[in-house]
Parts: structure tokens; C-alpha cells; sequence
């Protein structure tokens, strides 16, 4: 709390006028000699108790009322982040949420929710006076001294970014900068609390309050929470980009609003190597997700582009950025004894029509003396691997290829990875093993891109052999027996598949479960290839590494050079190509609210500051001199219903004789 | 004017007025209130049987006539009243706040009182107590009595403690035949030591009249500062904000009241509160009109 006008503090010292008053008078008592002494003494000692706690009272509500009548006139202001407490701070470290989703705005025409905290933090560290500020902003992770607030909002380390927030991280960097910066401090917090930023449930969040509770002088903790509605928004993300010969498959997903009703058409921007072309999408939804195949030109090695919709309420996540190299056929081994489920297996890996997609067949015994650096994806449908070939397939998914097990066809007690098959096992006769459930939203029998999903329920099977081990269940058979089974090795993933696709064994080979699921895990192996090119923004790939230089590339909005390295776009990174976009959870809306933030903040005794439905407040500061006239009515008329005489009781008194003159 | 307590005029007024007795008085000569003997004045009393020892010149002839028995006509015995003032001289009646000190009103009272009995053949005695000094004046009915009882009241000058209460019982002791006894006094005594005596005096079958005396302010205690208050009997001193304690010290002056109204009241006392800027002259008239007997009034 400030005061406008801190002379009039002096004010102050009328407080003590009516205690001194009552002081003289106490000592200005008028002698007089009394003959009902009797009287006298008996209510003075039934008047003790009660009376003077009265007449404290009263005094009191005299001394509080020229007081707060001081404390009106020094026009006192607080402050929403200082509160009441907040007067003599040394130190305040403020965690800044440079977050891609700080970048809504409350409204049209307003400003950013980040340049809004911004400016309360400035109004509020005027009215702190002389205390020192230091910025730990969630881009860089770095403390750094403001030397004004004034300038705060001008500071690159304050800028606009696209990256994420991590925020166990920043509290647990500002428990160290504390540590070695005594004096009395407080954290200030400014964040839209979103929930992929805040992660309450992650366990470095104990750490940091335990490191917290350990510093010699506990700071305060104030979370000033910009929440609440934006104004209307649209985002644009790449999900995944390959390229197939001359085309790029970029698969995308437009975002609205989760309040927003019927359909709606959005512009979509495509920059590709500086040629630009619009085209209308129409969005029946909330989301929108399809593949864009961008046609690439003739004889290009590489290159780069973007995807934008409009500028609205964020114009952080108008934008999605791609990069391309040379085209590489994309060739697939199928480990497998001769026979219909090996041509099967081949044609699903290279199905006729994908030109750069190819396949070969070759006998388990052979597969150790082959080279895999080239291989997008495995097909083994062999006994499981054994030495030489096994290190080879390990070695094979530790560099992020894909493999797919399916079954031998006997039973074998060979393990890999931990992993083994079950004997094989028919169905009852007369019934067919069906699929009951599989995972929709991952996997290799996951939606299309455009929701559609893979009918495997028509797969039928009359035999079996069940993955065994620690691998994460994809689908399942009607009695719960996994058909398909995930187990992720290093970068790599290695599938299991409970059926062949063999007449003897099921339809399979009839193409609607084993072609996208293969041409699935086929693609996912070849992404490694590609996805040299594709990086999330704040992670290690998007980092210069030494005698490297960021370029950037794309010419899309206007890139601050200051702050290249936490914005996405594309760029050259010494030799690399790079297209750098913002985390994806970035755009998920869901934030973490009061419980939340009490299981993250669990024993700090932090504020909360809610700024929700207020954004259009131009201050945190509050000119509170009304409430103390008000405190000052108040004590006034508490002392003057207090002095209010009571019933006398003279009226009961025998009365003396009333003669008349 | 020799004695300043003394206002002719008032006493001009009130002259018209006698002083009645409520009792049965014990003279020991003839004068205007009753007497519990009877005797041969004009006032017819009743009729009894005769019997051997009787004046028979008191036989109602015309009475044997008609009904053939003796019978003795039976008179009131009218006879003079000795009255006794009893004026408390503790330091208590020099207050003076908003009126004059009481002891000044008692002087005026008493004074005033003594003048008319006298003056109506009566005789009128003082009594001045305090706990140390008992000045008496016996009853007399010679108007000559008066100025040495007016002497009397005139030289008293209040201190120290009350000894009304004991005062009191050495009248009711010392007084053998019926008397009219008046206190003056704040009476700021124990009320039930008071009942005891007034019942005391009741008992020796006197007639008792009591003036309470009260200055406004005691009653009022209407003081806009602290003050610190001395007694005027011991000297114990206390300082005091009034407004803070005026609650509780009219409630202990009012149970003051009650209880020594009801002990006076007990006793048959004639008690009336006065307070000392109550003007003399309607106090004394309605005093003095209201002890008329009804027959006469």
C-alpha cells in the first residue's frame, strides 16, 4: 500500500488528541466536597468492568476514526498484486509465462493477456518504490535484471514467443536465484495457468516447494492468473509431414474456438518456397483435421513454406511451418519364409501406385548379413530373432525404425525384448475370432486423419498366437487377448500382431486391417528420415550447436531478430534445415484452475491474483481512500452510539413532594 | 432580622394553621390536642357503665331516665403537645450543591415549627446530634424558650459523623410521655439501624415526622467532568468520572429511598423526601394540612 499524498501521514498524529484529551481531563478533575459518599463508592465499585470497557470503546472508536480520517486524506492505493503486505519488498522475481497461449487477447482491440500482466507488474512495482526486480521468463529460463519496470515490457526477454512454459522448472530456477539472493523477496507468477504448461501432477513440483520452504526468508508467492475469455481464435497446426516422390503430405488440423457452433470457412494461406496460393477450408466443427498434399516442383531437393489462416484473437497459432530434403525411397524388408502371408506382407509394405515405396522378401537366416541403415520398416514374420539377427534388429530399432512381428505360425519359446509368442490356437469351431476393441486415437489401427476409422471389426480369424510380455495393448480380441501389442525401443517401435495374413489363419490379407496398419508403420519409420527436418520449438534439435548460425528462412509475419531463437518458423541452422513450430499443447485451452494450482503450489501459501473478467481493468491499483472515510463514518458513529446516554433511571427515584409555590 | 433562618412573614402566613397531633398527646396542662385520658372538657366521648368509685356528678341523668342505669358521660381530655426537633448536625448536612447546605433548611424548618407550636400554646424542644456532641434544649412552652432554641440551631455548625441513630434512642429512653418527635436529616445512616430506632420511639407511642433531606444534586448527580469527590464526614476522597458511574449511583440512592421510606413507613413515621430548593412556605402548609385531623379539615 501507497499513499498519493504521504504528508498528509502526519495526520496521523491527531490519533492521539482524543487520548490526550481524555488524559487532561482526567487530571483537570474539579474537587467537591460530597456527603452521599456512600453512594459514591458503591457504584464506583459496580461500575468497574463494563463501563470502562466502554468507555475504551468509545475512546478507541475516536483514535481509529481520526485515524482512518489521516490515512482517507493520504489517499492510500493498493495494489491487486501487492496487496496489503507488499510495502517493504527488496526483491521481487517475476516468473513470466512467454507462452504462445499468453498471446490471446481478452478482446478486440486489447492487448495481449502477456502485455497486460506486463503492465500491471509495472504499475505495481511503482508503487513498490525501490524494490529490485528480476525477470525469470519461461523462454529462456534465465534471471535477469530489470533495471526499471518501466522498460519491462520492452525487454526481449518480455517478447512474444511461441514456445511452452514449464513451470516446476521456473519455480524451482527461482528458488535458486533466491538462494543466493537474501533479503525479503516475492514471486510474482504471471501465467494464463494453462494446464500443459503448469503440469500440477508432475513430481518436480515437490522439489521446488521443498526447496522453497528451505530458503532462510520464505518468500511470498503471488500467482497473477490472466484467465477468462479471448477473443475470437483460430489455430493451425502440422500434425506430421512426409514426402512421397514430388509431393509433400502435410497432415494439419485447424482449431476454433470450443464454444463456437455450426460450420465456418476459413482461408488457408500455403507459402511454398515463396509462391503463394489461398484456398478455402470449411470447417463443419470445432477441429478440422486433413492432409494437404503439396505439389512439389520439379527436381526439388529441398525446400521450405508455411500454412496460415487469418489474424485473430492469437497470432501466435496462425501459422505452421514445413521443410523438405531430397526424396528417398522408402523401402520396407519382409523377414519371412516364402509363401502367401510373405507376398502378402511385401505387397501391404509396397503396394503398386507408391513409386518410392519398395519391398523385399528375404528368408530369416539371411537377415543378419543385411544392411538396415536404409530401412524405413520390418516386416518378421519368422520365429523370433535370435543372436546375430537379434542384435541386428535391436540395433535397428534403437535408430528409430519400425518393426512388425507377426506370429511364426508354430510354437516357439524364442523371446525378444522380453517378448514371445503363445502356441498357436483356433477358434472354436464355428466362430471366428473378432476384434472387439482398439485404440482410436493411436496405433496403427488408429482414425484417419479425417476421422475415419479402419474397419477392423470385419477381420475374422480362425487361429491365433497371442504376444506375451510388457507391451502396451493396442487391440484386443472379444475374450481380451491383445491382438496387437506396442513396445517402444529407443526411438524405435517394434509392433506384435496376433494373425497371419494366411486363409488358414484369417482374412487379414483381405487389406482393410493389414494395409494401413503396415503402410502406418512403414510411414513411421520413414518419418525418421524426414523428420530431420520438422522440430518442436524448446526442443534440443532446434539449438545451435557449436559454430552454427540461425537463419531464418520464411518470410511469414514479422520476425523479431532478438528473440529468433524462441519463435518458430524455418530456418538454417549451419548445414540444417530446419521448420520449427510451437508445441502443440500450446493450443489445448484446458487451464488448471484453484485446485490445481493448490496441488502444485500445495503448502506455499501462495495468492491467487484472478484477473478473470477483468482484462479491461486498466490497474491493479485501487485508490481505497473511500473505504477509510468509510472506516471513518463508521468509528464515528460507533462512538456516538456508544456516548448515547442510556434510560436514566432518575424517572423511578421516590420523588420529592410536588407543592405548588 | 436576628436569626436568619426565621421569615416573619411566613410565619404571618402560616399562623392560621395549627399543628395537630396524629396521637393521643400527654400534657401536662390543658390545651387544644387530645389526650388519652378523659377529662371534662366540651368534646363528648362516649358513654360507660358506672361503677362504684365514680364522680357521680359525671352521671348522665337524662340517659337513667330514659333507660333506668347509670351512666358516665365520658369527655375527650384536651392537652397541650411537646414536640421534639431532632436536627443531625453530621458533617453530611453542610452540603450545599444546588441548594442551600441542608443543615440551613433543617435550621429554617425547625425553626418555623417551633415558632408556630409555641405560639399555639405547645411546647417545642431541639435536639442537636452529632457523633460527638448532643446539644438539647428541653420543651417549653414559654416564648421566651424560643430564642434560646433559635440561639441554639443558629450556633450549629455540622462535622463529623452522624450519631442520629443514637440520638434517637436516647430520646425515645429519655422521653416519658407521648411527644411529637421531627427529625431532620439526610439520614445517611443504615436503614435498618434507623428502622430500629424509629421503631424505638414508636414503641414510647410518639408522634414521628420525618424530613428527609436531600440536596438536588446527590439526587440529579448531574456533573459534566470528573471530580473528585471528599466526604464531608471521614474526608475519604475519590476521583470519578460521574458519567460513567451516574447509572449505578442512582441505582444505590434509589434502593436507599425505598428501604428507608419502608422503614419509616414501618413505623408509622410521617416521611416526606425534601429536597433543599423545595420552597418552605407550600412544604410547611401541605405539612401542616395534611396532619389536620378530617373531621376538622
Amino acid at each position: 500500500m501507497v499513499f498519493l499524498n504521504p504528508l498528509l501521514l502526519w495526520g496521523l498524529l491527531a490519533a492521539s488528541v482524543p487520548i490526550i484529551i481524555h488524559l487532561i481531563n482526567r487530571r483537570r478533575h474539579k474537587t467537591i466536597q460530597w456527603a452521599a459518599m456512600q453512594f459514591l463508592l458503591k457504584a464506583a465499585r459496580e461500575s468497574r468492568g463494563k463501563k470502562k470497557l466502554r468507555h475504551i470503546l468509545i475512546l478507541t472508536c475516536r483514535t481509529l476514526g481520526v485515524a482512518a480520517l489521516a490515512f482517507a486524506a493520504a489517499r492510500p492505493i493498493v495494489s491487486g498484486l501487492l496487496g496489503w503486505g507488499g510495502g517493504s519488498i527488496d526483491l521481487v522475481v517475476l516468473i513470466l509465462d512467454r507462452s504462445a497461449s499468453m498471446e490471446a487477447k481478452p478482446g478486440d482491440g486489447l492487448d495481449s493477456r502477456r502485455q497486460i500482466v506486463l503492465d500491471k507488474v509495472r504499475e505495481a512495482m511503482a508503487d513498490l518504490g525501490s524494490a529490485r526486480l528480476v525477470l525469470l521468463d519461461s523462454a529462456t529460463v534465465q534471471p535477469q535484471d530489470v533495471p526499471s519496470p518501466e522498460v519491462l515490457a520492452e525487454l526481449s526477454g518480455a517478447a512474444a514467443t511461441d514456445t511452452a512454459a514449464d513451470f516446476p522448472t521456473l519455480l524451482s530456477r527461482a528458488v535458486d536465484f533466491l538462494t543466493e539472493t537474501p533479503g525479503r523477496a516475492e514471486v510474482w507468477i504471471a501465467s494464463d495457468l494453462q494446464t500443459s504448461n503448469w503440469r500440477p501432477t508432475d513430481e518436480r513440483w515437490a522439489a521446488a516447494r521443498a526447496a522453497l520452504t528451505t530458503l532462510p526468508q520464505r518468500p511470498s508467492l503471488r500467482v497473477l492468473s490472466i484467465t477468462g475469455a479471448t477473443a475470437p481464435n483460430n489455430a493451425i497446426r502440422l500434425l506430421g509431414s512426409r514426402r512421397s516422390g514430388d509431393e509433400l503430405l502435410l497432415d494439419l488440423e485447424v482449431l476454433r474456438a470450443e464454444d463456437s457452433r455450426g460450420s465456418t470457412t476459413v482461408p488457408l494461406t500455403t507459402n511454398l518456397d515463396g509462391a503463394r496460393t489461398t484456398e478455402t477450408l470449411t470447417m463443419p466443427g470445432q477441429s478440422l483435421r486433413f492432409q494437404k498434399r503439396v505439389v512439389l516442383p520439379a527436381g526439388s531437393e529441398s525446400g521450405s513454406g508455411w500454412l496460415s489462416i487469418p489474424a485473430d484473437g492469437n497470432p501466435r497459432d496462425n501459422a505452421a511451418f514445413f521443410a523438405y530434403g531430397p526424396a528417398r525411397p522408402v523401402k520396407s524388408l519382409v523377414v519371412s519364409a516364402p509363401g502367401e502371408a510373405a507376398n502378402y506382407l511385401a505387397l501391404a509394405a509396397a503396394p503398386p501406385g507408391f513409386g518410392n515405396q519398395s519391398s523385399e522378401i528375404v528368408a530369416p537366416a539371411a537377415f543378419a548379413s543385411m544392411g538396415t541403415a536404409d530401412l524405413a520398416a520390418i516386416v518378421w514374420a519368422a520365429p523370433l530373432p535370435e543372436g546375430a539377427s537379434a542384435t541386428s534388429l535391436e540395433q535397428f530399432l534403437s535408430a528409430g525404425g519400425n518393426v512388425l512381428f507377426v506370429p511364426p505360425g508354430s510354437a516357439s519359446t524364442t523371446a525378444f525384448l522380453d517378448m514371445r509368442w503363445t502356441a498357436p490356437a483356433d477358434a472354436e469351431p464355428g466362430k471366428f475370432l473378432i476384434l472387439k476393441d482398439w485404440n482410436h486415437t493411436d496405433g496403427l489401427l488408429r482414425d484417419g486423419v479425417d476421422g475415419t476409422p479402419i474397419p477392423a471389426d470385419r477381420m475374422k480369424a480362425i487361429r491365433r498366437q497371442v504376444p506375451e510380455g510388457d507391451a502396451a495393448p493396442l487391440a484386443v480380441w472379444e475374450d481380451d487377448e491383445p491382438f496387437i501389442v506396442r513396445r517402444v525401443v529407443d526411438r524405435g517401435t517394434a509392433w506384435f500382431m496376433g494373425s497371419i495374413p494366411d486363409y488358414t489363419w484369417s482374412n487379414l490379407g483381405d487389406a482393410d486391417v493389414l494395409l494401413p496398419a503396415v503402410q502406418r508403420m512403414v510411414a513411421a519409420g520413414a518419418d525418421r528420415f524426414d523428420a530431420s527436418y520438422l522440430a518442436t520449438l524448446g526442443s534440443d534439435v532446434t539449438r545451435t550447436l557449436p559454430g552454427e548460425t540461425r537463419v531464418r528462412l520464411d518470410d511469414y509475419g514479422t520476425p523479431d531478430p532478438s528473440n529468433i531463437a524462441n519463435e518458430s518458423g524455418v530456418f538454417r541452422l549451419g548445414e540444417r534445415l530446419l521448420a520449427v513450430n510451437r508445441p502443440i499443447e500450446e493450443d489445448a485451452p484446458e487451464v488448471i484452475g484453484r485446485e490445481g494450482l493448490d496441488e502444485a503450489l500445495e503448502g506455499t501459501n501462495y495468492t491467487l491474483l484472478d484477473q478473470a473478467g477483468q482484462a479491461d481493468d486498466p490497474s491493479l491499483s485501487r485508490d481505497i481512500w473511500r473505504a477509510f472515510l468509510i472506516a471513518t463514518l463508521f468509528f464515528l458513529i460507533s462512538e456516538a452510539l456508544l456516548c448515547l446516554p442510556k434510560k436514566s433511571t432518575t424517572e423511578v427515584l421516590p420523588q420529592a413532594p410536588k407543592v405548588e409555590a | 432580622m436576628k436569626y436568619d433562618f426565621l421569615d416573619n412573614a411566613l410565619l404571618s402566613r402560616l399562623g392560621s394553621l395549627p399543628i395537630e397531633s396524629r396521637v393521643p398527646m400527654m400534657g401536662n396542662v390543658a390545651g387544644k390536642h387530645r389526650s388519652p385520658h378523659r377529662g371534662s372538657s366540651v368534646e363528648f366521648a362516649e358513654y360507660r357503665k358506672y361503677v362504684a368509685g365514680d364522680d357521680t356528678r359525671r352521671l348522665d341523668w337524662k340517659a337513667f331516665a330514659r333507660s333506668d342505669r347509670f351512666y358516665i358521660k365520658e369527655f375527650e381530655a384536651d392537652t397541650n403537645l411537646r414536640a421534639y426537633f431532632v436536627v443531625d448536625a453530621s458533617g453530611s448536612m453542610n452540603f450545599a450543591g444546588k441548594g442551600e447546605a441542608k443543615i440551613q433548611y433543617a435550621r429554617r424548618v425547625a425553626a418555623s415549627l417551633s415558632y408556630l407550636l409555641v405560639n399555639q400554646g405547645d411546647a417545642a424542644g431541639l435536639s442537636v446530634c452529632t457523633d460527638k456532641l448532643h446539644l438539647e434544649v428541653p420543651p417549653s412552652r414559654r416564648a421566651a424558650h424560643l430564642d434560646r432554641l433559635f440561639s441554639t440551631l443558629g450556633k450549629v455548625e455540622p462535622s463529623g459523623e452522624t450519631g442520629l441513630l443514637g440520638a434517637l434512642h436516647t430520646i425515645a429512653e429519655k422521653i416519658s410521655q407521648r411527644a411529637f418527635v421531627v427529625i431532620l436529616s439526610d439520614l445517611f445512616t443504615d436503614p435498618v439501624g434507623l428502622g430500629d430506632a424509629l421503631q424505638h420511639l414508636r414503641y414510647r407511642k410518639h408522634d414521628i415526622s420525618v424530613f428527609h433531606l436531600m440536596d438536588p444534586l446527590e439526587i440529579g448527580f448531574e456533573f459534566d467532568r470528573p471530580h473528585r469527590f471528599v466526604d464531608l464526614e471521614d474526608g475519604t476522597a475519590l476521583v470519578a468520572e460521574p458519567s460513567l458511574i451516574a447509572e449505578e449511583y442512582k441505582a444505590a440512592l434509589r434502593d436507599f429511598l425505598t428501604a428507608v421510606r419502608a422503614k419509616c413507613h414501618d413505623a408509622a413515621a410521617d416521611y416526606q423526601l425534601v429536597t433543599t430548593d423545595t420552597p418552605q412556605e407550600p412544604l410547611l402548609r401541605e405539612f401542616l394540612t395534611a396532619r389536620l385531623p378530617k373531621s376538622k379539615h
